[in-house]
């Protein structure tokens, strides 16, 4: 794991309210380049909202977010994607109406111009393994590879950073292991940093180097897989405190 | 100078509050299913058709004429909801909008075939003449369709806040998800409101109808104005409601006095063009 | 693979379709209400076409193309009349203006986060606003009617004695138009629109920057509606307020919809059997009853929306599919070989 001394992205007291509701609270976090993340914590904890904010989807009451050093926090998500950072969602956002390359070909547009646009959407798709389906209207095509899909379309930006947002829930146990393995695909050989927000335990603690959790919004620990879930805090995020 | 400026705040203060109550049926719907009804206007020109023939064959009071227009409106909007609006909310946000674009072409054209082209108004009704306080007249009967907006919109609020019906509106516009798991059956909720939102338009017409006359193309006025106080007030406040329609009222009392009287369409659209650039959320907004 | 696209069945067909309106009026030649019904058919055809870019493509309920038709036919009118301008420069020009008022209106309508509804309802206020204020502009406007030279043959001030010069020259445009709209389904900013109008914000975090996507469209859409302004003031011969019209921007989206929202020859299908309908109406009803045929496309709009809202083009191509299945099977039944088509 190559590791430099620059993070990838960092956040500075990200906060983010809806009104009243502090759905993230006071996040401080580092990423570094090439490395495989993992973000945890119980429902409703605010992973997604973070993820938000960090794209540029929501804009945070306070504290600020950098991207390759540049302060990226009120930026519209196209300015941050076209800087190397890209997501995908926890419910499939399909583009309904269009076909699969068709869906990947407006991912791969970000990096590139009309002359090897096309080459970019056969080597996703090639890469994700679509190729059977690559015709087919995206509302066709079953759950497990509009997975794919979605990932393909994000992948065809070119990031330099990931955000994967729940990508492993709902697979089955040899969906899920093909999943850790691209996952690990796209670390190692394809150097994309991942930052990648899951449920399904064995996914994190297979693939994820080191691990924040959060919880109510607060990041409460961090760490590789053995300190995390061996400690204190997080197991009572999780099962609840103890009377 | 200064008179003419003090009168214009006058009529605008009183317009404005049967503006916001105009406003206030598109409101709901606006926020509640998120679907802009461009037949409001008409909705508004047919009551005040309706309350016409009313008024002329029954020879009632404009001021009595809601007690049968507003359920005709009701149910008007209730059919419309389940006939054109419930199909077509799963697509595109094109559809249902473009839908109620038909709706009020369809409309606009019936009257027009119904009543051609010239206005018709009631003989005056038992709120007659002005009251005069100094160098300023007021006409009694907007005053009194002022005043009586003002009532509906609280007990509007009331409805709102204390009934359960309207409780399961103000849910169903905040989590529509939560609010169906909690029971509320949302194409219902959805009906309710656009039915509700179309039965104020009748209040709001025969209202209107004291001391206004209308026409087939006063539909297009009533629904831009509708819009740019919904746009100015912002979602999910009342009181907001009323002072933004104060204000669309008085810019455009205002153009009208100071620059052209056939400026007030102008006036109301400059207003909704700023508001939309500087605070698209609206003065007071929620969401 | 991409002369396969060239020479597919919708093409050739338009290409039949467009070879047939050139020959069109020679055969009318001598009827004038026919020329008349079919410019008209044409005129609307265009802009519906250039409609689909921002409503079909882009997927944004535009009801301006009053206003920009509007603003070109003065621009170019005001021209002419007065410095002798020609229209050839003068649609142009006025296709320049209508793109200043787009941008003045989209500029601040497609940011992000903004409800897309708001823009729908601020273009079609425009249309009456831009009424209104030309009403009052005594100066260009005013509420007498201004006249355009007349000439009995003119390619300069673009004034003739007839309606076919003007039928082949939107003509020319009609395709000019079709071209645009197929030119920008193969590029990015086809992609980014078709993918905008399903989700923004999945859209968004894609790299495309939707605000930039919706003036693009925008601003290529209102360029040709005002360019034809220019051409409509020519044709009809004097500017007026009432260009401004809201029903014309109705009428067109309704095509736009009807036809089918992103589909490029949908609009032209459309125009083509809403217009024809629309002037039968005029011509049987007429007087009191002429409004009857807006209540008749209103209702065809509620329908197609409830029914078939992805627009009645679709249904030929389904119906077009099927004839070609049925007959492959009986093709196949009796041995002989079809053509393998990729699916």
């Amino acid at each position: 794991m190559n590791v430099e001394s620059q993070p990838l992205l960092r956040t500075s007291n990200l906060t983010v309210t809806f009104g009243r509701l502090v759905a993230v609270n006071d996040v401080s976090l580092e990423i570094y380049p090439g490395e495989l993340v993992g973000l945890i914590g119980p429902n409703g904890a605010g992973k997604t909202t973070l993820f938000n904010a960090i794209i540029g989807l929501n804009r945070p009451a306070s504290g600020a977010v950098f991207f390759k050093g540049v302060n990226v926090t009120n930026f519209l998500p196209h300015k941050i994607c076209r800087l190397g950072m890209s997501r995908t969602f926890q419910v499939t956002r399909a583009f309904v109406h269009m076909s699969v390359e068709d869906a990947v070909r407006v991912g791969a547009y970000n990096r590139c111009n009309e002359r090897n646009v096309r080459d970019k959407v056969d080597e996703v798709i090639a890469f994700c393994e679509l190729n059977d389906i690559r015709k087919r209207v995206s509302s066709d095509v079953g759950l497990a590879s509009l997975r794919r899909v979605e990932l393909a379309r994000a992948l065809a930006t070119d990031p330099d950073l990931l955000l994967l947002d729940e990508a492993g829930a709902g697979l089955n146990t040899t969906e899920l292991s093909a999943f850790m393995n691209l996952l690990t695909q796209l670390n190692q050989d394809r150097r994309i940093t991942l930052l990648v927000v899951e449920h399904v335990m064995r996914m994190v603690m297979g693939v994820c180097q080191r691990i924040f959790v959060l919880d109510a919004g607060s990041l409460i620990a961090t760490g590789n897989p053995e300190q995390v879930s061996s400690n204190e805090r997080v197991i009572e995020a999780y099962l609840g405190k103890r009377a | 100078m200064a008179e003419t400026f003090v009168q214009s705040i006058i009529t605008g203060v009183m317009m404005g509050a049967i503006y916001a109550l105009i406003a206030l049926g598109l409101s709901i719907i606006f926020g509640v299913m998120n679907v802009a009804n461009f037949a409001h206007g008409e909705f508004v020109m047919i009551s005040m058709y309706l309350t016409y023939l009313i008024g002329s064959t029954l020879v009632w009071d404009a001021v009595a004429t809601p007690l049968i227009t507003v359920p005709i409106l009701f149910a008007f909007g209730f059919i419309a909801y389940y006939l054109l609006i419930d199909r077509t909310l799963r697509e595109s946000y094109v559809v249902p909008l473009a839908v109620t674009v038909g709706l009020g072409i369809f409309l606009r054209s019936m009257a027009l075939i119904l009543w051609k082209a010239q206005p018709r108004a009631l003989q005056y009704s038992i709120i007659q003449g002005n009251i005069h306080l100094g160098p300023y007249m007021i006409l009694t009967s907007r005053l009194v369709a002022a005043i009586a907006s003002v009532l509906f919109i609280a007990a509007f609020a009331y409805f709102l806040y204390k009934t359960w019906a309207g409780a399961a509106i103000r849910a169903a516009s905040d989590d529509l998800d939560a609010a169906s798991l909690m029971g509320v059956n949302y194409h219902r909720t959805y009906a309710l409101t656009f039915a509700i939102g179309s039965a104020l338009t009748a209040v709001a017409g025969g209202l209107l109808m004291s001391f206004q006359q209308t026409d087939p193309t006063g539909g297009s006025r009533f629904g831009l104005l509708s819009y740019a106080v919904v746009a100015l007030a912002g979602l999910g406040s009342l009181p907001g409601l009323l002072i933004a329609g104060m204000i669309v009222a008085i810019a455009e009392a205002l153009a009208m006095s100071f620059f052209d009287p056939r400026s007030r369409l102008l006036a109301i659209y400059l207003v909704f063009i700023l508001i939309l650039w500087l605070k698209p959320k609206g003065l007071f907004g929620r969401k | 693979m991409y002369l396969r696209r060239i020479f597919s069945i919708q093409n050739a067909a338009m290409l039949g379709v467009v070879i047939i309106a050139a020959l069109v009026p020679l055969q009318l030649g001598n009827n004038q209400y026919n020329m008349v019904l079919a410019t008209t058919v044409l005129l609307y055809a265009v802009l519906a076409s250039a409609w689909n870019i921002i409503g079909g493509m882009a997927g944004q309920l535009d009801l301006a193309v009053g206003a920009f038709v509007g603003v070109g036919a003065f621009t170019s009118g005001t021209l002419l009349i007065r410095w002798d301008v020609t229209p050839w420069i003068g649609m142009p020009i006025g296709g320049l203006v209508a793109v200043g008022v787009a941008v003045l209106i989209g500029f601040p309508m497609f940011r992000f986060k903004i409800k897309e509804v708001w823009y729908a309802l601020v273009s079609i206020a425009l249309v009456e606003v831009m009424r209104v204020l030309f009403l009052m502009w005594g100066e260009v406007g005013g509420p007498t009617e201004r006249y355009l030279p007349i000439d009995t043959w003119s390619w300069y001030h673009l004034r003739f004695n007839t309606y076919m010069p003007y039928y082949y020259i939107l003509l020319v445009m009609l395709v000019i138009v079709l071209l645009v709209n197929r030119w920008i389904r193969d590029t990015k900013l086809g992609y980014s629109l078709l993918a905008l109008g399903e989700d923004e914000d999945a859209v968004e975090v894609l790299g495309v920057d939707v605000r930039a996507a919706k003036l693009k469209a925008l601003v290529i859409y209102a360029f040709i509606a005002g360019a034809v302004g220019g051409l409509y003031a020519n044709i009809y011969g004097f500017i007026h307020p009432t260009v401004f019209s809201t029903d014309m921007s109705v009428e067109v989206m309704i095509l736009g919809i009807v036809g089918g929202l992103g589909i490029t020859y949908g609009p032209v299908t459309a125009a083509i059997v809403l217009v024809i309908i629309r002037e039968y109406l005029r011509a049987k009803l007429g007087g009191e009853l002429a409004g009857l045929y807006l209540m008749v496309y209103a209702v065809v709009l509620i329908l197609v929306a409830l029914y078939q809202p992805r627009g009645l083009v679709p249904l030929f191509n389904k119906g077009w599919e099927r004839l070609k299945s049925y007959w492959g099977a009986r093709q196949r039944e009796r041995g002989i070989p079809t053509s393998i088509e990729n699916k």
